[in-house]
């Protein structure tokens, strides 16, 4: 079970932080509680990992970022989808979906 | 991803570094504790909750430090640090620092300026608009194997009308020109041009126009462009002077165009063009004296322009057999093909200089090892405090680039020093091929920028390398100044030193043949004495002496005139004057036999000189007479040969009033009145070619250069021999004044050149060299001191702690002069073409330098030699 998103397949945590941020904007915590969930536990993310990821999907163009209340009044920085994250995020699923299907098919085959 | 936005997120957070990282303490602050607050939910205190985030999610510290360093600008800021750093370490060690940057800045210059001086020549393009289409046709003549050959006027009109290949062609002859304002008379280098000459090179002119076809049409090829340095210097950059007339050889010529003043053509500075009206006339049946330039249609190979044309010239020598036979063209790209005689020594000079910068940076690799050895400590102790070695090399490789950066600024200023310095070596008289300016620009900044970095790479990694493997545990428990663990350089110190010596053999052996083929040269007896002559080129306008008995008058009235001035012993005149790199030729036959077409006779080389000639050049008269005043124009026509004639076309055989049909000139035969001694013509490596010597008073030239036998000092006498000519015509142009010996001189200017530089070079390299011998030596005794203070206690004579001092050095030196040996073998290929009756193998000059070699480095080993005798065994062992 890969416990660091080194771990992870090779670029695959951008693809999970874009999914994640598709919904709706969040700050850091969010994101990395929010992956927490949706993989039951399987990716937890130090914060050194998460904001590199950050800051270079930033610097990419494909997220913007805001300073925000939380709901619990405590300031945070909001990241949100640009549209080419949007445009990179779907292209990424169909090639990632395409690769999933593929290495299957290698993998049943007998 | 791309680059721009990269780009500019590191620069914000380079420049902006203070506010980016608050932000990014204040996000990750506010990250962590969220999660702690979701643990104390979960009923934990805030100091576990606050621990098991640290645990799970990693600290602020180590977060930060890891977001930090992901982008590009952190490697900027540690290469930043590292070269304060640096910059830090090597002002703390100014000996050291002085040595190698003074070290590199010798190799580096050294390079930038020979690179200059190759890269104006050689590599950079024709400065003309597509230069790679611009080539050179020669006539080649299959019989006496010589490709490029000057072309017969006839056979350029057919290359011209019938060559597929070519988009335009021009023929070119050059000669020098009197031009004339408001009465003052000047000669300068002329150009006659066909008029498609500016339209091969594509250069339009600065002002006015250049040549259009009806210029070349004989009669109306009345105008003249001028160079825009003629046009500043004569007539002031006056822009009035289009359409004006000015007097170009007695005739009025209209000014059409000034050509800009960057331009120039390969090989000949002229500074006027006039129109080559070219017919298809009897008169340029025989006889080859054109340049052929021409530009390649797009898309045409040179390959199958040299098959265009031995087509055509197949045709010519059809057409014209009787003087084409066995003659055939051929077509070089033009930069070659001017280059072509400075290529290899300017090659030579750059490996020279190459081999410099090798041997710098093995010296300076050699410094930093040594110093690498007294770090050994600092080093230790940077990677216990958890530097990766890989940082460990950064940082030491960041020491050489400042190193090799500083030597680059200090080179480039040796480089300019040296490059003036150079180009003063460059006499005048004997330019380069190409006359564009040589200086530091741009291309040469950027050779010398890459040049340093490949040094900084040689000279620094290895070190970097060995120095940064530090054993710690022994490092750091000796504790000694030096610190373990680092030993064992000294092996590939040696290896460096052997180097060294060995490439500063190869330039000693290259610098030895130069200077000994350079030493045969001057010493060969060019068959004539050079001393107390001085030589002056006349030109006459056909307008003026068109006539042919007027203008062997003249002739002889400006040398009777020259002959009765005072301190003037003897006075001669000839075409072609030699060491000029002039040669005419002309076939012959003997006219006691049928005489065979041109192209099936015999050639030689022939001169038209006066009646006085040998006397004033100091050459004998063997046999039979000299030309004398009875041989004029209206006598039988007499010729004179040289000894290598006789022995070449009729050995043993007394050719004294031989008849002989010259193809050249004459239709009745020439009787041989004499036979005269050998001498050098054209150049003083040439041996002398069998010439027939013909009399200016029976075929007289337009153009002559006088040669004056002075009774003292030559350059006293010029004054007045100027003015015995004008005595006979004052609007008479004078040009290329100069004695003899200074003709000699820039004749070998070139040899002289490369012989200079690279005894510079090698003597650079030599002290270099034996500054490494040096140092190794003194190292090793410095290490071995405890040893040689026991040889000595146990009773061993200074004369044996010598021998063993320069023991090591001889061996190095020995193992580098074998090396070397086996090298200059390999590479006297190379140097074969440059030499002068000397082989490449020479065996006292091999000899010579490593005996040279041994001995200095015998000499450099004798300090630390001195250091060891002066041990005393006392010290040297409760130095321990």
């Amino acid at each position: 079970m890969p416990e660091k998103p080194g771990d992870l397949v090779q670029g695959t945590l951008d693809m999970l932080i874009l999914k994640t941020l598709a919904v709706q904007p969040m700050h850091g915590y969010g994101v990395a509680v929010r992956l927490e969930q949706m993989s039951q536990g399987v990716f937890r993310l130090n914060a050194g990992s998460l904001f590199v990821a950050f800051q270079r999907l930033q610097r990419a163009g494909l997220i913007k970022s805001e300073w925000k209340s939380t709901e619990n009044s405590r300031r945070a920085k909001y990241y949100a989808l640009t549209d080419q994250g949007r445009k990179r995020l779907n292209s990424e699923k169909r090639e990632w979906g395409k690769q999933v299907a593929a290495i299957a098919r290698i993998l049943e085959a007998s | 991803m791309s680059l721009l936005p990269t780009m500019f997120g590191g620069l914000r957070s380079l420049f902006r570094k203070q506010r980016v990282e608050k932000e990014l303490d204040d996000e990750l602050r506010g990250f962590l504790d969220m999660a702690a607050e979701e643990k104390m939910k979960q009923g934990m205190s805030r100091k576990e909750a606050l621990r098991s985030v640290r645990l799970e999610r990693g600290s602020l510290e180590v977060s930060r430090e890891i977001v930090h360093t992901s982008g590009w600008e952190s490697f900027v800021e540690t290469c930043w640090q590292d070269l304060r750093v640096a910059s830090r370490t090597l002002l703390k060690s100014p000996g050291f620092t002085v040595v190698a940057v003074l070290t590199l800045a010798l190799g580096i210059g050294t390079n930038s300026a020979i690179f200059s001086v190759v890269d104006a020549i050689l590599l950079r393009p024709l400065p003309y608009p597509e230069p790679d289409r611009l080539v050179r046709v020669w006539e080649s003549s299959v019989k006496y194997d010589s490709p490029r050959n000057v072309v017969n006027p006839l056979n350029f009109l057919d290359w011209h009308d019938h060559a597929q290949s070519f988009e335009s062609t021009a023929a070119i002859s050059s000669l020098t020109t009197n031009l004339s304002r408001n009465g003052q008379l000047i000669a300068v280098q002329g150009m006659q041009v066909t008029t498609e000459f500016f339209s091969v090179l594509r250069v339009p002119p600065f002002l006015g126009r250049t040549f259009n076809s009806s210029d070349g049409i004989a009669g109306q090829d009345h105008s003249v462009i001028l160079s825009y340095k003629l046009w500043r210097h004569q007539f002031g950059e006056d822009r009035t002077i289009i359409g004006q007339k000015i007097d170009v050889d007695g005739l009025p010529c209209e000014v059409i165009g000034i050509m800009p003043e960057n331009f120039s053509f390969p090989k000949i500075n002229a500074e006027v063009w006039t129109p080559l009206p070219l017919a298809r006339t009897e008169e340029w049946r025989g006889g080859r004296f054109l340049v052929v330039a021409a530009r390649l249609k797009p898309g045409v190979s040179i390959d199958q322009a040299r098959q265009d044309m031995l087509r055509v010239a197949d045709f010519t020598a059809k057409a014209r057999p009787e003087y084409d036979k066995n003659w055939s063209a051929s077509v070089y790209p033009m930069l070659g093909d001017a280059t072509r005689g400075v290529s290899r020594p300017l090659w030579v000079l750059l490996a020279s200089v190459g081999f410099l910068l090798l041997i710098a940076c093995a010296n300076v690799a050699n410094l930093l090892l040594i110093r690498g050895t007294c770090r050994g400590r600092e080093m230790a102790v940077r990677s216990a405090l958890g530097a990766a070695r890989s940082r460990i090399i950064q940082q030491l490789f960041v020491e050489s680039l400042l190193l090799s950066a500083t030597g680059m600024l200090v080179g480039l200023i040796f480089a300019h020093l040296g490059l003036r310095g150079l180009l003063a070596l460059i006499p005048q008289s004997a330019p380069l091929p190409r006359s564009e300016p040589i200086s530091i620009d741009g291309r040469v900044l950027l050779f010398t920028f890459f040049a340093s970095l490949l040094t900084a790479i040689l000279f620094g990694l290895v070190p970097a390398l060995r120095i940064s493997r530090v054993d710690l545990q022994n490092a750091l428990k000796q504790g000694t100044l030096r610190g373990g663990g680092v030993g064992g350089h000294q092996t590939l110190r040696r290896c460096f030193v052997v180097a060294e010596v060995f490439l500063a053999l190869l330039l000693s052996v290259g610098a030895g043949l130069m200077l000994r083929s350079f030493a045969r040269l001057v010493a060969v007896d060019p068959g004539f004495n050079r001393q107390h002559l001085l030589t002056m080129h006349i030109w006459t306008a056909p307008s003026r002496y068109g006539d042919d008995l007027k203008r062997s008058q003249y002739f002889g009235r400006i040398l009777s005139e020259i002959r009765n001035t005072p301190g003037v012993q003897s006075v001669g005149s000839t075409h072609f004057l030699p060491l000029t790199e002039r040669v005419s030729g002309s076939c012959f036959s003997p006219a006691d036999k049928p005489a065979p077409t041109p192209a099936e006779s015999p050639t030689s080389q022939f001169l038209i000189i006066s009646a006085g000639y040998f006397p004033a050049m100091g050459t004998a008269i063997q046999v039979g007479r000299d030309f004398e005043e009875h041989d004029n124009f209206s006598s039988p026509h007499v010729a004179i040969v040289n000894q290598a004639f006789v022995n070449h076309f009729f050995p043993g055989q007394n050719i004294l009033g031989k008849q002989l049909q010259v193809c050249w000139k004459f239709k009745e035969p020439v009787e041989i009145v004499g036979i005269v001694s050998d001498a050098r013509q054209a150049h003083l490596e040439d041996a002398p070619e069998p010439t027939i010597f013909l009399s200016n008073s029976q075929v007289p030239m337009y153009f002559a250069t006088i040669v004056v036998r002075a009774a003292g000092d030559p350059d006293q006498i010029a004054r007045s021999v100027e003015a015995a000519i004008h005595d006979v015509d004052p609007d008479q142009a004078v040009s290329d004044i100069k004695t003899m010996e200074a003709v000699f001189s820039d004749s070998v200017s070139s040899p002289r050149f490369q012989a200079i530089l690279l005894l510079v070079f090698a003597g650079l390299a030599v002290t270099l060299a034996m500054i490494g011998v040096y140092g190794v030596v003194s190292y090793s005794v410095s290490e071995r001191t405890h040893e040689i203070g026991i040889r000595v206690a146990l009773g061993a004579a200074s004369r044996d702690v010598v021998r063993l001092v320069l023991q090591e050095a001889l061996i190095l030196a020995g193992i580098a002069v074998c090396l070397g040996l086996a090298g200059s073998l390999a590479l006297s290929r190379v140097l074969q073409k440059l030499l002068f009756e000397v082989t490449p193998t020479d065996p006292t000059t091999l000899a010579s330098v490593c005996c040279a070699i041994l001995i200095v480095s015998a000499l450099a080993a004798i300090l630390p030699a001195r250091r060891a005798m002066r041990v005393d065994p006392m010290v040297a062992l409760r130095y321990e």
